[in-house]
């Protein structure tokens, strides 16, 4: 077991002890978080079924499927879920473990999350340089498509082709991102 | 005069342009002062997916600075507002991620004491600011006008305090404009921006199901949450997707600020009603005091 969940025995201990995961035990299998996913359709195992394989220990399965990287973060099944588990922070557990544990599921969005990541260390976002930092990091081609956009946003200067002036915060961000990165490390949360 | 702290978002600086300078314009009309938190920063909602303790940490260092301010905190961003607000809920009502969230702000010496007031723009529109205040400013009514509110995710949800999935805030406020406000089911659906640049074919087809929907039910355009994400999302995203009949979409995307202004007489370029990619002149034509 890594150091990050000492005293976990079982995945779904491991689960529970993640933020946004706590309450995976009382999921009823109701299905209506599966059912209000916007994006369900590219889910290879939807959100009712990763509990179920969460609980039934299947641990490689679900950290190595790319499904919970579809998640949009629309909160349809945290609204609507009869027992308060909210499934958009237990989906974001299970992609926070598999990120930390370096699993590798075949998805972009794992990649746009980590450059996102490095993006936010600068006190603040700078979206053309996160964009060609994704595109050249993963795809370069599928970039192409997006190119009218890109266009049209930067001849309205909307989207700023030099980074943006730099924010005193941006040192204290970083110093706090890696205390809580050196926390999670050492197993300091349990 | 009422005084709020306002956190814009990185976002606003760039894609949200047009409707930060119409935030601008639209709050001096109704009596409000709107003063940028100090050396604010991203308030961490990016990195939430894979790891929500530096998520609330980042947040909770923009609520640490907008404390001491003693305001409430305006947020017009969607995204920014329902992290900064999570990160408070978190912060206040879980004992173990607040020792560690305060162990991190430790780091640069920030202390967070749970009392700040997070809120959305159109929320302090309508309850601070009042509806009969609003149209009390409207010089030309956006009379014949049927407009579609979109109010994406996170302008109530998972918060609120309007209603999750049928919220009508931006509907009050767009009828008391004189326009006619266009019932659509999927006014609190996803947009899809979170994924913006990853997949492109979901964001392509998210985004299709709401214009379809919006057309579908006779709307000539889009007033959308004051969010950059789903603004500029369906703004510069719609002209590479086909609707039903074959064309691509070309319909309007009006901020609801930028759709205040002009019911306000307020010029075009103030509301940088210039800059939206969508036609969105096209239909406000009739109803501006200067010709464009």
């Amino acid at each position: 077991m890594p150091a990050t969940i000492k005293g976990a025995k079982t995945f779904v201990d491991e689960v529970a002890a993640e933020p946004g995961g706590e309450k995976i035990n009382e999921c009823i299998q109701c299905g209506v978080c599966s059912g209000s996913c916007t994006t369900v359709e590219w889910w290879e195992y939807p959100p009712r079924k990763i509990i179920a394989m969460i609980r039934a220990g299947k641990r490689d399965e679900v950290l190595s499927s790319s499904s919970a990287f579809n998640c949009v973060t629309c909160y349809l099944c945290t609204v609507r879920c009869p027992r308060g588990i909210k499934p958009a922070q237990l989906i974001h557990a299970v992609e926070s473990i598999a990120e930390r544990e370096g699993y590798r599921p075949k998805t972009p969005t794992l990649k746009l999350f980590k450059c996102l990541r490095d993006a936010m260390r600068q006190g603040r976002v700078w979206e053309l340089g996160l964009a060609m930092k994704f595109y050249l990091s993963t795809n370069i081609f599928s970039a192409l498509g997006n190119l009218p956009v890109a266009f049209s946003l930067i001849s309205r200067g909307l989207m700023p082709i030099f980074p943006p002036k730099k924010v005193k915060g941006r040192r204290e961000v970083a110093a706090i991102i890696d205390k809580v990165q050196a926390m999670q490390k050492t197993g300091e949360l349990q | 005069m009422k005084y709020y702290t306002y956190y814009p978002g990185c976002a606003m600086e760039t894609t949200g342009k047009p409707i930060k300078s119409s935030i601008d314009a639209v709050t001096k009309v109704l009596d409000m002062e709107l003063r940028e938190l100090p050396d604010w920063t991203c308030c961490g909602c990016p990195g939430e997916s894979i790891n929500e303790l530096a998520a609330v940490s980042m947040a909770t260092r923009n609520l640490a600075l907008a404390e001491k301010t003693g305001l409430d905190i305006a947020v017009p961003c969607s995204c920014c507002y329902r992290n900064l607000l999570n990160a408070h809920v978190t912060y206040t009502e879980d004992p173990r991620i607040r020792e560690q969230v305060k162990q991190a702000l430790a780091v640069v010496n920030l202390e967070y004491h749970g009392t700040v007031r997070i809120r959305n723009l159109v929320d302090i529109f309508v309850n601070d600011i009042g509806l009969d205040v609003i149209a009390s400013k409207v010089q030309t009514k956006l009379s014949g006008l049927k407009v579609a509110s979109y109010y994406g995710c996170h302008e109530t949800r998972p918060y609120g305090p309007d209603d999750f999935e049928f919220p009508v805030w931006q509907d009050q406020i767009v009828e008391k404009l004189g326009a006619e406000a266009v019932f659509y089911p999927l006014k609190a659906q996803c947009c899809g921006g979170a994924q913006l640049f990853s997949q492109i074919d979901m964001i392509h087809k998210l985004i299709y199901k709401i214009i379809d929907n919006v057309e579908g039910h006779g709307a000539q355009c889009i007033s959308t949450t004051l969010c950059p994400l789903c603004f500029s999302n369906l703004d510069a995203n719609q002209g590479l997707i086909k609707s039903r009949s074959g064309a691509r979409f070309h319909m309007p995307i009006i901020a609801l600020t930028q759709l205040m202004g002009v019911a306000f007489g307020l010029k075009p370029k103030e509301l940088g009603l210039n800059k939206n990619i969508s036609p969105a002149l096209d239909v406000l034509k009739p109803y501006l005091k200067v010709r464009v």
